[in-house]
């Protein structure tokens, strides 16, 4: 669990933060859409319903005005064919009663105000009457809100809109629009503003309940989602850069002790080798001095001389020994074809921040486009590539960084596979070429001389061969050739 | 050539063939030689009052050479030691002349080489002792004057004349002249340069 927390927890706490915060962002944007559509929207009704109800001021300031002749058609009751919404109009004349004496009260207002005045009936059915005050004739229209409505130029869909629209007069509400069902929870708009209509001042109450499933539920999963996988990929990412860094790592600390395990061992084979040749010096030099004397001590001498011998014997079994451990009878029989394209290809691939370091870039002449399979310890040829090209790109170490230039190549000549490495360094002077593959033997400072020797060695315990050349114009070229696979297959079946 | 007295040289190394092959070669050259297979016998049973030089191997088991020297070094042994190494690095050089040792040496060592620094090596001991010896010799007899005399060598050797001691001490230059007629006779001295080269060092270090 720590190391779960340990490894993961920091990328979990960051996939969770930055979702978090994606989430609540698109949830505000969304809730700041919606306030915006509702207040609109409110503004349109409102604006929509004052217009409506202004007309009905207007009608009825016309009527009034009208002082129609005595006794002449009640043209005014052709109103309600044209406006659905007004159901019926009344009228008194001078002197004459109201059908309905409730209007009386109203109309005496009218007169006082100067403008028509309401009579709420029925208010949360959507009726009501509006009289106006006039002489000769006073006139009352009996209206109802619900046809009232411009449904045409309306900003919302009566049926599915959420939003509750209602008109409110003196605590009696007509529900102009349901909306949906105000749930508990989540947010809550709300828009109110009285009619601009002095006669009608109803005030015009717009709600809207968003609900939590309101949220772009879907766009904050898709964020959070993408959250995961970009987070997820540069985990991945890392892991893979970690996973590179520590296999480097372990291949230069392999280096390493393979050095230290090289330095053990020739520091046991020196004293190993130290004592006896010690006392085949000491030996041979007393007998040689103990011969100066007059007389010779010969006794002593010849034992001396003995003693020397035996230790020169002695010498020889400790070489003879170490022979034994070092070489492996059992290699033989691991030869198995192998591409040389493909071991070159590994190599390189080991080696590339090597040549990214010193800025080399290998140019590869593959003469055959088919691969080239030879018959080889696979572990064995990639040491021998691998200190081929650690040695060239050693030598490149003395050229200026732009002029460095490794030339890789790969063919076929007389039966056998061949690959060769060239380099344009210093290249190897006369004395040293004969020796480059002795054991200890190096050009460089601090060099072990045994990388070029060991490759010959496997080279030569493989049935192939390591020469060493100069290099046009200059430089070192070293070229591995093995037998083919296809060759020694059927050598093997004569 | 090789008596009792000729210097004795230690030779410790694990390897018989290496102890027997250079103590042959040592005995050439009329050194007598002791040799030691065990580090810590030679550091239990060794004559520590012979004349002579130690040649040690560095690389041992149980006690290393150098461990050896420091040990030596530190128990006041004066033989000089003779460090011997087949793979010497210049570390272990370095610490090993830190550590005292008169010489540092590379096996196979060669003849000339070793016995060369050997017969050094033994010289310089034999040199060393002689001047302990005299050392002590000179302090037995410096022991045997009396207060009296060692004021008059005291004022001998910052170099006054009899007068001007008489004058310092309130005698008289004749009983100057007898003190220092006797401790020319106590110091086994025949002239004053003599005994100012012998005394001087002492009696400035008694004070």
């Amino acid at each position: 669990m720590r190391q779960w927390l340990r490894t993961q927890g920091g990328w979990w706490l960051a996939w969770l933060l930055v979702s978090g915060a994606g989430a609540v962002w698109l949830a505000r944007g969304e809730l700041r859409q919606l306030r915006e559509d509702f207040e609109v929207n409110g503004r349109i009704a409102h604006r929509l319903m004052s217009q409506q109800v202004v007309q009905y001021d207007a009608v009825l300031a016309t009527l009034a005005l009208l002082e129609p002749a005595p006794g002449a058609a009640r043209s005014e009751r052709r109103l309600p064919s044209v406006y659905p919404s007004i159901l019926d109009v009344e009228r008194r004349e001078a002197g004459g009663s109201w059908p309905d004496p409730s209007l009386a009260p109203a109309e005496a207002r009218s007169r006082q105000l100067q403008r028509p005045e309401f009579v709420a009936d029925d208010f949360a059915s959507g009726r009501y009457r509006l009289v106006i005050g006039a002489l000769p004739i006073s006139y009352a229209l009996a209206i109802d809100l619900a046809t009232a409505v411009p449904w045409r130029d309306w900003p919302m869909d009566p049926k599915t809109s959420p939003v509750r629209v209602t008109l409110e007069y003196a605590g009696q509400r007509f529900v102009v629009q349901p909306g949906a069902a105000a749930a508990e929870g989540g947010w809550h708009f709300d828009f109110r503003k009285v009619l601009a209509s002095d006669s009608q001042a109803f005030e015009l109450v717009a709600e809207q309940r968003v609900p939590w499933t309101g949220l772009p539920w879907t766009a904050m999963a898709a964020w959070s989602l993408a959250m995961a996988a970009a987070l997820g990929g540069a985990y991945a990412l890392r892991r893979q850069r970690i996973a590179r860094r520590r296999a480097e790592e372990l291949l230069r600390l392999g280096q390493v002790a393979r050095l230290n395990a090289l330095g053990e061992l020739a520091a046991g084979m020196a004293h190993e080798l130290n004592q006896p040749l010690t006392a085949v010096l000491a030996n041979t030099q007393a007998a040689q001095r103990l011969l100066a004397e007059e007389p010779p001590e010969l006794a002593t001498a010849r034992s001396a001389m003995k003693q020397a011998a035996e230790q020169a014997r002695r010498a020889a079994d400790v070489v003879g020994r170490l022979r034994r451990v070092i070489e492996r009878p059992d290699r033989q029989a691991e030869l198995r074809p192998v591409a040389l394209q493909e071991v070159l290809r590994s190599a390189l691939h080991l080696l590339a921040p090597e040549m990214a370091r010193r800025t080399v870039t290998p140019s590869i002449d593959d003469a055959t486009a088919a691969p080239v399979w030879v018959l080889a310890e696979p572990v064995a040829l990639e040491q021998i590539v691998h200190n081929l090209l650690m040695n060239a790109l050693q030598a490149l170490e003395e050229v200026p960084a732009g002029e460095r230039r490794l030339q890789l190549s790969i063919g076929m000549q007389a039966g056998r596979g061949l690959l060769a490495v060239s380099d344009n360094g210093a290249g190897l002077s006369p004395e040293a070429l004969p020796r480059v593959f002795e054991p200890f033997f190096s050009t460089r400072e601090g060099g072990l001389g045994l990388g070029l020797s060991l490759s010959e060695t496997l080279a030569s315990g493989m049935g192939g061969a390591l020469e060493a050349a100069h290099a046009e114009p200059r430089g070192a070229r070293f070229t591995l050739r093995l037998p083919l696979a296809g060759t020694s297959a059927q050598e093997m079946h004569r | 050539m090789s008596g009792p007295l000729s210097p004795l040289i230690h030779l410790i190394d694990d390897d018989l063939a290496v102890r027997e092959s250079l103590a042959l070669l040592i005995g050439t050259v009329g050194l007598r030689t002791q040799t030691w297979g065990d580090p810590q016998a030679f550091l239990d049973q060794f004559d520590r009052a012979s004349i002579g030089a130690i040649v040690l191997d560095v690389r041992m088991p149980g006690i290393g050479g150098l461990a050896l020297l420091d040990a030596l070094v530190g128990q006041g042994v004066d033989q000089p030691v003779i460090m011997l190494t087949g793979h010497g690095t210049v570390e272990m050089c370095r610490r090993a002349f830190k550590a005292g040792a008169a010489e540092f040496l590379e096996k196979p060592v060669d003849d000339e080489q070793l016995l060369e620094a050997l017969q050094q090596a033994v010289r310089r001991h034999v040199d060393s002792r002689e001047r302990t010896q005299a050392d002590q010799a000179a302090r037995e007899r410096y022991q045997q004057l009396s207060e009296r005399e060692r004021e008059v060598l005291g004022f001998i050797v910052a170099g006054l004349t009899n007068k001007e001691i008489a004058r310092a001490l309130a005698l008289s230059p004749r009983t100057v002249e007898t003190h220092r007629a006797n401790l020319f006779a106590k110091l086994e001295c025949d002239s004053l340069a003599q005994l100012i080269r012998r005394y001087a060092g002492l009696v400035e270090a008694t004070g």
